[in-house]
């Protein structure tokens, strides 16, 4: 192991202070401490979340989501989130610049929130919206930070549910702007990973940032979906996706204009089809899932050579044992990524073909128009009366090689056959291969001591790390170096 | 999409959708949506649109006696009953429904018709049915038949233990006999004279209660 006893009982003393800090302040506030969902059906958390296990979702919380939130009588509809964690990555001297490479490693920081404003708007409308908070969104040139908000999920749906004793048909048309944001169960790309990790460079190699299977476009996109749930059987959506401006500009509020995923036109098209049963204390979901992208690069929204295609499919399981005391779910979700890049990346990509092989001389090979990521997926859990619990996760992302992707490697001026410290090179979160490969393992052990509070800890262990086990970035280090310590205490209010 | 914005779209989806849908409510604090519209619309989530529930987590409520409903309704709603499953879940959806709400739910779950349920091993079968028909004797513990009926139907306040699910009857038993969940009714002295075997082979009778006797 990385730690010693000494070692983690120092650090965990370390996130203990502010924690308590923490319950200290919102301990007086308690009796009343439900978020908006809770408060608008008036039912603990667990009614809607496996075991207490935010965002997981029981069979009753799902059937509350796809009727559109609309569940209970209409309440305060905001509730806020925040995380203080602590990370500590097991190796941080292999690096040229520690303090920018691991910043606030072996500290507790307040790292994000968010806001929600969430609630039934009539019998048929509801709304689940997110506004989060980066804590350390920008690093300042002095070494200092800078918050960030931007609008995270939004979720504005109509749903209507025809039921007698003959047929149960739920409908529903969304408003939103992430694909399979809508979706109720877990495995769906948007709702697979529960923990926020800030953008520190301590928390980049923490579970939260670990391959998840997901969309090529990502989120603050903008688009409609409409759904399905025929029987307590068969889910089934499809939606379309365009850039979030004009009208639509709310759903990516607060994100740069360089960093805003841009679409070309409304023929970005998202689909999802599911197959559910449930028997006694058991439920199992088999489902498949896709897109179709076209994202222009940063720079022109216009110009056709600066657009790629991401084509995505992917499918998912889960299957849930909900018997109080006990709360067992196991989930897995598999994700293949075509992506053909633009005309102008592999151009660039060509052109600027700096690096060479290990001799020094021979020229790396041309970049690549296409290449295929698949990412895998597996997680098994357990919670005991919705306290104490425990997790197991396994990633696994495989893909082809491409120099497009290469960001560290062996500059053929000067220094021959040695790894040059250029400013194109990058240590740490270098790829000297070119290839994305990166698997591992997650262990989490956490204690829910109120409905609203989680604290708990991660250890995420690397067997491979941007294409290779060993010297992976081209100056000496290894996927194992990157294994972290990862402990959050989370709460809702 | 170009060019509109949002805000007068959704005021007209409001406006075109109602603030209320009376047939389809899912509201649980409008006095005018009916109960059996409550029933078919939320009730059904867990407890099944004919009271037969999936998940032994959620009792089953077809044939269950009306006054008993109604009694544990009110018991929710005024946080009387208190076992985890009842505040977790029922005093949010009892919170602002109306006598008259709680009247035509508990008719609408009393005329459904009651289903098998999953068979248990023999010798809980065996041992079971001799606890409801006889009590246990030796500790002066009633037999369930002497309030619950012959055929484990309930009667007024007592309720339905028939095809119940095991699950829910041994969690309720140990409510009884070793919470203060709830209060008020003759099982708190009855549990106590049960030893945890007991409760399970009774629970099991129950469950797979033999249609014909």
């Amino acid at each position: 192991m990385f730690f010693t006893a000494k070692q983690i009982q120092r650090r965990l003393l370390d996130i203990l202070t502010p924690t308590l800090g923490v319950l200290a302040v919102l301990a007086p506030m308690q009796a009343q401490a439900v978020p908006s969902f809770a408060r608008q059906t008036g039912q603990n958390c667990v009614s809607c979340h496996a075991g207490g296990q935010f965002p997981e979702l029981t069979p009753y919380g799902r059937m509350f989501k796809m009727t559109g939130y609309t569940i209970g009588s209409r309440a305060m509809p905001l509730a806020v989130m925040g995380v203080v964690n602590y990370a500590k990555v097991a190796d941080t001297t292999k690096s040229d610049d520690p303090a920018a490479d691991f910043q606030k490693d072996g500290s507790a920081v307040l790292s994000s929130g968010s806001l929600f404003i969430a609630g039934k708007i009539t019998d048929n409308i509801g709304l689940f919206s997110q506004i989060s908070y980066d804590n350390f969104a920008v690093a300042n040139d002095d070494g200092s930070f800078s918050g960030h908000t931007s609008a995270d999920n939004i979720d504005l749906r109509y749903a209507d549910r025809f039921v007698d004793a003959n047929r149960d048909l739920i409908v529903g048309v969304s408003l939103n702007n992430n694909p399979s944001v809508v979706d109720p169960w877990n495995t769906a790309a948007a709702w697979m990973q529960y923990v926020p990790a800030a953008s520190l460079g301590s928390h980049q190699f923490a579970d939260a940032n670990t391959p998840f299977p997901g969309y090529g476009s990502g989120g603050n996109i903008a688009g409609v979906s409409a759904y399905m749930f025929w029987n307590k059987t068969v889910y089934a959506e499809l939606g379309t996706y365009r850039t979030a401006n004009q009208g639509l500009a709310f759903m990516s509020a607060g994100v740069p204009d360089g960093e805003l995923t841009k679409l070309s036109g409304n023929n970005n098209p998202y689909w999802r089809l599911a197959v559910t049963r449930e028997w006694g204390p058991h439920n199992l979901m088999v489902g498949t899932s896709g897109m179709i992208a076209h994202v222009y690069d940063t720079g022109s929204d216009t110009d056709p050579d600066n657009l790629g295609l991401y084509r995505n499919t992917g499918i998912d399981a889960q299957y849930q044992y909900l018997l109080d005391p006990h709360t067992f779910t196991a989930q897995v979700a598999y994700m293949r990524q075509v992506q053909t890049y633009s005309a102008t990346a592999v151009a660039d990509a060509s052109a600027a073909a700096t690096y060479v092989l290990a001799d020094g001389v021979t020229p790396v090979d041309a970049a690549n128009p296409t290449d295929t990521t698949n990412i895998f997926r597996a997680k098994v859990s357990y919670v005991y009366q919705a306290k104490y619990g425990g997790s197991l996760a396994f990633f696994n992302k495989t893909g082809t090689s491409n120099t497009l992707n290469q960001t560290s490697g062996f500059d053929p001026v000067g220094c021959e056959g040695t790894v040059v410290c250029s400013a194109s090179s990058t240590r740490v979160g270098g790829n000297l291969s070119g290839n994305p490969a990166t698997s591992g393992i997650t262990y989490e052990a956490f204690w829910i001591p109120r409905q609203n509070i989680r604290i708990g800890a991660q250890y995420t262990a690397y067997s491979k790390f941007n294409g290779a086990s060993d010297n992976y970035d081209g100056f000496g280090r290894n996927a194992k170096d990157n294994n972290t310590l990862f402990a959050y205490v989370w709460f809702v209010y | 999409m170009k060019g509109i914005s949002l805000l007068p779209v959704l005021a007209m989806l409001a406006l075109a959708s109602g603030c209320s849908n009376l047939e389809r409510s899912r509201d649980l604090a409008n006095p005018n949506v009916p109960p059996e519209v409550t029933a078919v619309q939320v009730c059904s989530i867990c407890h099944g649109i004919d009271g037969n529930s999936v998940s032994p987590n959620f009792p089953r409520l077809a044939g269950q006696q009306a006054g008993y409903l109604v009694a544990q309704l009110e018991n929710f709603r005024s946080h009387q009953r208190s076992d985890p499953p009842g505040f977790e879940y029922m005093w949010g959806i009892s919170h602002h429904l109306t006598d008259e709400q709680f009247k035509g739910l508990a008719e609408y779950f009393a005329r459904q018709t009651p289903t098998s349920n999953a068979p248990v091993e023999a010798s809980q079968m065996t041992a079971g049915k001799v606890i409801f028909e006889n009590g246990v004797p030796a500790k002066e513990a009633a037999p369930c038949i002497a309030c619950h009926g012959p055929q484990a139907q309930g009667m007024a306040t007592f309720p339905r233990l028939a095809n119940q699910h095991q699950d829910y009857l041994i969690k309720q038993l140990h409510v009884f006999q070793e919470t203060e969940g709830r209060p008020g009714t003759p099982m708190k002295q009855i549990t106590h004279l049960l030893s945890p075997q007991e409760i399970i082979d009774v629970s099991g009778y129950l469950q797979a209660f033999p249609s014909e006797k």
